[in-house]
């Protein structure tokens, strides 16, 4: 038989209790003004197989392989798919959308494996597709915006189809065009400046000027040119594999050069003139440093792919997040869902191998309902939001890691790149069966080096140097990929039985630049690696060997293995059914060789590689800005109470629930405190807490926080408001402040002074402030940094507009618990339980919530000072609240952030059922500045609300004494929430229409 | 008496096969992680295990239909090993992806001559989308289930996008009710016991809108069992979603244990007959 494709359909059946429901979610995202057009929408999933198949074998394959016998139709000839359903008339038209040539195609590999099951002899190729089908109403339907919201061009081919002859309308198979093997060039840089600059910016190598210097100075040295000779290579200019190798290590993205940089501060407040010799090493690896001379728990911190920590004497616990923004702004699906698998990938390359047991995510985006302008290339927040959930949705569950705790932040200034933060938590035994230390790397020369997962496409090239670079309408669809979690399932399954069984000696992930920094950083370790391009396993041949090298295709670790074990190592994988190619060994010759057939194609010391990259020298100048004052209302009773009503249905606020409950958050079977708590499970938990080891009551608190309206004004009160709000959120559920650790995400705009960047000096200054914060804070609540992660060109130039993020850290934190059976949540509990507020309460007004508020209204600004910290006093009451959770003081406990107290109260009353009557005019006879805007809405850091039943309240009171406490009220059965000061009342609301103006905004359209 | 030994099945997407383990060990088992190819392969006999157990997760990511790719897998490479071990009189559950596997292979709601020829599935719910939510579901006192014996009432978390169970002939529907086939229903936990009906409820009291309002299956046999949620992962007090506001008198291990417990002791009975 010869090749042919044939054309598999399927599509639901319908009838009494059987819907399509992918049909209703489709016919969601259609703008209203072309849903009302159409009379009916059905949906088909089509399956196109190339290869040596006779029909009555697709029609065998159709019914056990593709269709549900029960619940879905199918055809083999493409008619389905093109529109011809049975039962009803032909549709009027139908949309077919399938994956460019290239692009991973999840449910087309799933279809290849399900076909050799079925014909193990056979080797068919599959391509999947949808169809949409419409019947319409009237005939002038805009379809140019139809197939815009039902695919991404830049991944996906689609086709319109209607009339007669229908099948020649169909999608073609996706094939690429055969790729022309390039060999090796030479790179001549004994070139002027200009040229070199030329080099750079074509070749898309994001380096400056003085690298590009460094390179050129590295090939004119004598020595250089000599041992190259040796090597068959070209004495004195880099070939471009040597020279692609350097620019993804040398990558901001990679080798984080502005956290490096030696910067000449000045502040024209103070006066201030110094140098910060890396703000990195000063502001972050000090205090860690520091703090672990009173610590025994800081395992491995900073240079691994995620910092670890002694949970116990058995397991240690390890955390990373990283961003994954650019990709995430051109397809939000494929960008966030490889967010999410490449952070678990962090967690397998720690130590000697790590289990992913939890993830976070916390994203920014536009706000929802914008309805300005947009720039061309830019996605409707709205769809950025979709695609990304939808994205770590699929990656997390599918991976099997529950997705434990998260937040999502709005502000317009998100809408030119959205960020995309991804945590994972995960668990290594202390200590291997073989005896050794799990978190300590042990290769040596001689050792092999493995790929291990997926394989290496035209995918993913140039995505470190890439996000190193501002978005443009030209950013290349090579930088987006869609992940693969089945893949890396199985990968992650075999990886751990290998650790477990001894097997690995060394291990990373293939993450940004690929086998370049994957091997390049590994090679440090025994000072030497050699690897073979032709064996590295190809998704398409034709691949020139710096393409193979930097590709950054998903879904695969690089592990060294010793030679003796190698047999065993591949039988694991054989059985796991993953792909472990040998590829080259580690050395100990001081360089990193590359290999292309037999033929030496680049070679670089080691200490160049990692080493050679020249300091930045920046300057940063801090200018306070100038915001107008905030212009408060008269306060009455009706304002008060209507605001209530509108911060919590503002999009920061509102809940998320909609969004979160499509997230697995309790697989694995450790969730203690949940996302949801309550008695209806749909309050906001603070912090997740999870028991990782079945039966044991040992826990973890995973916590995040995330302030970046502060930056507006000073970027040192958003770092220390994020810090704040992670401890806070941690304090709120019991963690044990004996053992906290932090994860510091940084997302900047660029802040390198430029032409394009005039701002730069100011927010090179916003960098420094913000580190200031992150070590004065992180030394007073004796909290080490041990993993984080920076991403600094977050801004966007569409039609010579550009649009630049607001300063955001997301700091994240991981805690021992040391005993969950006495965590506590956020809802109040039973009526009559006495509610507290700990912490003070200022008049601050300025950024908050209720300001950007205010503000949008258009009135007033967002004024000049930011809530500040004091982390010393803060620490004290969160000791004794702690103190009191351990006996069991404390029912419910809830901290106070966006929004204020009236919406913390708020929140706690809708875990309960019930409501709640406080009193705050103690906090408002204290305070002279304080007002009635202030200890509603205001946001005092520091602040926690939390309820105690009348019979503990004295021992209570006792624990908290010497501290900021105040008596504010009891639980209520009525369902109101009623704040007086005294006599008067502030505020009076009804709890249920409360909860549905805080639950109405980000209701996913229902 | 031994402690039964379990086979929990793993590799290709599964995920539950940890807490899975630790339910069936706190039900007194000695539970052993298997990869699918090792018994695939001839490595591992299914008939050295007493119990048979497939974990939730996402099998080859769901695609092309939830359970079907590992359904066929285990069909057309084990169809005779799992004939065999149901025939011996071994019990088996399936849950959530498990369960759709099995409905998938033709075992659930299956038939007594072990057919497997597929005569119900498991579809998308009604909702369109994926969801983790805890739920009631009553268990049929007079099924001829033996995971279910004894039990009232449960919660458990769902945690799919693909749990309604529906089957395209009604008649068969009335044979499955009629034989106590249909053991698990989703109910209002404010009803008072019993109360599954088969008129659909509201959701999210029925997360999916499975036909009569069905959360689990077994076969005419009564050791296939299949569930949409996981009790597995309440396998301790600590888990429920609402503790802290209802603490448990002491916290260990929790109500949902009792489904592995029942087999453990349907195991122990067998051999001593």
């Amino acid at each position: 038989m010869s090749e042919r494709i044939l054309r598999v359909d399927v599509t639901p059946v319908i009838k009494s209790g059987m819907i399509d429901t992918r049909a209703r979610s489709v016919a969601k995202i259609i703008p209203v003004r072309i849903r009302k057009k159409i009379s009916n929408l059905r949906t088909s999933l089509g399956y196109t197989i190339k290869g040596d198949f006779s029909e009555e074998q697709a029609e065998h394959a159709a019914k056990v392989l593709f269709s549900d016998p029960i619940t879905e139709q199918s055809s083999t000839n493409g008619s389905i798919g093109s529109g011809l359903l049975p039962g009803v008339e032909e549709s009027d038209i139908t949309i077919q959308v399938g994956y460019k040539a290239g692009v991973t195609d999840n449910k087309a590999m799933a279809a290849e494996d399900g076909l050799k099951t079925v014909f193990p002899d056979k080797h068919l190729k599959v391509a999947s597709t949808v169809s949409y089908h419409l019947w319409l109403m009237e005939e002038d339907v805009d379809l140019s915006s139809l197939t815009e919201v039902l695919h991404n061009p830049m991944l996906e081919q689609v086709s319109i189809i209607s009339g007669k002859n229908r099948a020649a309308q169909l999608l073609q198979f996706p094939s690429l065009d055969e790729q022309r093997y390039i060999p090796p060039n030479t790179v001549n840089l004994d070139v002027d400046d200009s040229t070199l600059m030329d080099i750079s910016e074509n070749g898309l190598l994001a380096l400056n000027l003085e690298e590009m210097k460094a390179i050129q100075s590295y090939y004119r040295n004598k020595s250089t040119q000599t041992s190259r000779e040796t090597l068959n290579l070209p004495p004195h200019s880099p070939t471009d594999v040597e020279l692609e190798c350097l620019a993804q290590t040398w990558s901001e993205h990679c080798s984080h050069k502005i956290f490096s940089a030696k910067i000449e501060h000045i502040d024209t407040e103070t006066g201030e003139k110094s140098t910060i010799d890396s703000l990195f090493k000063t502001h972050i690896v000090s205090p860690t440093s520091d703090i672990s001379n009173d610590v025994d728990w800081l395992l491995s911190v900073f240079h691994d792919n995620s910092g670890v920590i002694a949970w116990t004497d058995d397991w240690s616990l390890c955390m990373k997040a990283e961003t994954h923004n650019s990709p995430s702004a051109l397809d939000p699906y494929g960008g966030a869902m490889t967010g999410i698998v490449g952070v678990n990938r962090d967690i397998m390359g720690t130590g000697l191998g790590a289990r992913p047991i939890a993830n976070t995510d916390v994203f920014c985006f536009g706000p929802p309902g914008y309805s300005g302008p947009l720039p061309k290339g830019l996605f409707h927040p709205s769809r950025i939001f979709t695609g990304v959930h939808a994205g770590v949705r699929s990656g997390g569950n599918e991976s099997g890691i529950p997705t434990v705790n998260g937040a999502i932040v709005f502000d317009e200034r998100y809408i030119g790149k959205p960020l995309v933060y991804c945590g994972t938590v995960g668990i290594m035994p202390r200590y291997l069966p073989d005896g050794r230390e799990s978190h300590v790397k042990t290769p040596s020369p001689g050792d092999l080096i493995y790929m291990v997962g997926g394989r290496v496409g035209s995918d993913g090239i140039h995505g470190a140097t890439f996000s190193s670079l501002e978005l443009t309408e030209q950013s290349p669809s090579s930088a987006v990929q869609i992940g693969d979690p089945i893949t890396q399932k199985k990968m992650m399954d075999m990886i751990l039985e290998a650790r477990d069984q001894g097997l690995i000696q060394v291990i990373t992930d293939n993450g940004a630049g690929g086998l370049s920094s994957s091997v390049g950083e590994m090679a440090e370790l025994t000072g030497g690696a050699t690897i073979e391009l032709g064996r590295v396993p190809l998704k398409q041949q034709g691949l020139s060997s710096w393409e193979i090298l930097v590709s950054e295709s998903q879904e695969r670790m690089t592990v060294g293995i010793r030679k003796e074990d190698a047999r065993d190592f591949e039988k694991l994988a054989d059985l796991h059914e993953v792909d472990a190619t040998p590829i080259g060994k580690f050395t100990k010759n001081g360089h990193f060789q590359i290999n292309h057939n037999g033929e030496c194609v680049g070679s670089l010391p080691i200490d160049f590689l990692h080493e050679g990259c020249p300091q930045l020298e920046l300057h940063s100048e801090w200018v306070p800005p100038v915001q107008s004052e905030v212009a408060l209302p008269r306060p009455s009773k009706d304002i008060l109470s209507e605001t209530l009503v509108e911060i919590l249905s503002r999009p920061n606020v509102a809940s998320k629930e909609w969004w979160v409950r499509s997230y697995d958050h309790e697989v694995i079977g450790q969730t203690v405190v949940k996302p949801f708590v309550g008695e209806n499970h749909d309050a906001p938990g603070d912090a997740a807490v999870i028991a990782p080891i079945p039966g044991s009551t040992i826990g973890a608190v995973i916590s995040n926080g995330i302030v970046p309206r502060y930056s507006d004004i000073d970027a040192y009160s958003m770092t220390a408001a994020a810090i704040d709000e992670a401890v806070r959120n941690a304090v709120c559920v019991g963690v044990d402040l004996e053992m906290i650790a932090g994860l510091d995400n940084f997302c900047w705009p660029d802040p390198i002074q430029s032409e394009k960047t005039p701002d730069g000096k100011q927010k090179l200054a916003q960098l420094v402030r913000s580190n200031r914060a992150l070590e004065d804070v992180c030394r007073a609540y004796r909290l080490p940094c041990i993993s984080g992660k920076d991403s600094m060109k977050n801004d966007a130039v569409i039609d010579g507009r550009k649009i630049s993020v607001p300063p955001t850290l997301l700091f994240s934190l991981i805690g021992r618990h040391r005993d969950i059976t006495k965590s506590v949540t956020s809802d109040f509990k039973s009526d009559g339980d006495i509610i507290y507020l700990l912490g003070l309460t200022e008049q601050e007004i300025d950024a908050t919530e209720l300001a950007y508020m205010l503000m949008e209204r258009g009135e007033g600004g967002i004024g000049n000072s930011a809530p500040k910290l004091d982390p010393v006093r803060n620490m004290e009451m969160y000791r004794a609240l702690t103190k009191a959770m351990e006996r069991k003081l404390v029912r419910s406990a809830h901290d106070c952030s966006d929004g204020g107290l009236s919406v913390c109260l708020a929140e706690s009353c809708f875990g309960h059922d019930g409501g709640a009557h406080v009193d705050v005019s103690q906090v408002l006879s204290e305070n002279d500045n304080l007002n009635e805007w202030g200890i509603l809405f205001g946001e005092s850091l520091g602040r926690i609300v939390v309820s105690v039943s009348p019979q503990n309240s004295p021992e209570f009171e006792k624990m908290v004494e010497g501290h900021a406490w105040y008596k504010i009220g009891t639980v209520t059965h009525e369902k109101k929430l009623v704040i007086v000061d005294e006599k008067r009342t502030l505020l009076e609301s009804d709890i249920e229409s409360l909860k549905i103006a805080w639950k109405g905004t980000l209701d996913g359209g229902h | 008496m031994s402690a039964p030994s379990v086979a929990v099945l793993s590799g290709f997407g599964i995920n539950c096969e940890y807490e899975t383990m630790a339910a069936f060990e706190f039900a007194g088992a000695e539970t052993f992680k298997i990869h699918v190819n090792s018994i695939v392969r001839g490595h591992e006999k299914l008939l050295d295990y007493d119990i048979l157990a497939i974990p939730g997760g996402f099998s080859f990511g769901d695609h092309l239909g939830s359970g079907r790719l590992l359904g066929n897998r285990l069909r057309f490479s084990l169809g005779d090993q799992v004939k065999s071990f149901v025939n011996s009189g071994r019990p088996v559950i399936g849950i959530c992806n498990g369960f759709q596997v099995l409905v998938k292979m033709g075992l659930l709601p299956g038939d007594s001559g072990l057919t497997m020829t597929q005569t119900a599935s498991l579809t998308t719910n009604d909702s369109g989308k994926y969801e983790d939510r805890w739920v009631t579901i009553e268990l049929d006192a007079n099924s001829p289930c033996i995971w279910t014996r004894g039990i009232q009432r449960l919660r458990v978390p769902v945690r799919h996008g693909e749990g309604k169970f529906v089957t395209n002939d009604v008649n068969l529907m009335d044979k499955w009710e009629g034989r106590g086939q249909l053991v698990a229903r989703y109910v209002d936990p404010e009803s008072q016991y019993p109360a599954s009906s088969s008129d659909v409820l509201p959701y999210p009291t029925s997360p999916n809108q499975s036909w009569r309002n069905i959360a689990g299956v077994c076969d005419p046999t009564g050791l296939i069992f299949g569930i949409m949620p996981h009790p597995e992962a309440f396998h301790s007090t600590w888990l429920s979603p609402d503790w802290t506001r209802k603490p448990p008198k002491k916290h260990g291990i929790s109500p949902a244990i009792a489904i592995f417990r029942n087999a453990v002791e349907y195991s122990l009975e067998k051999e001593t007959e």
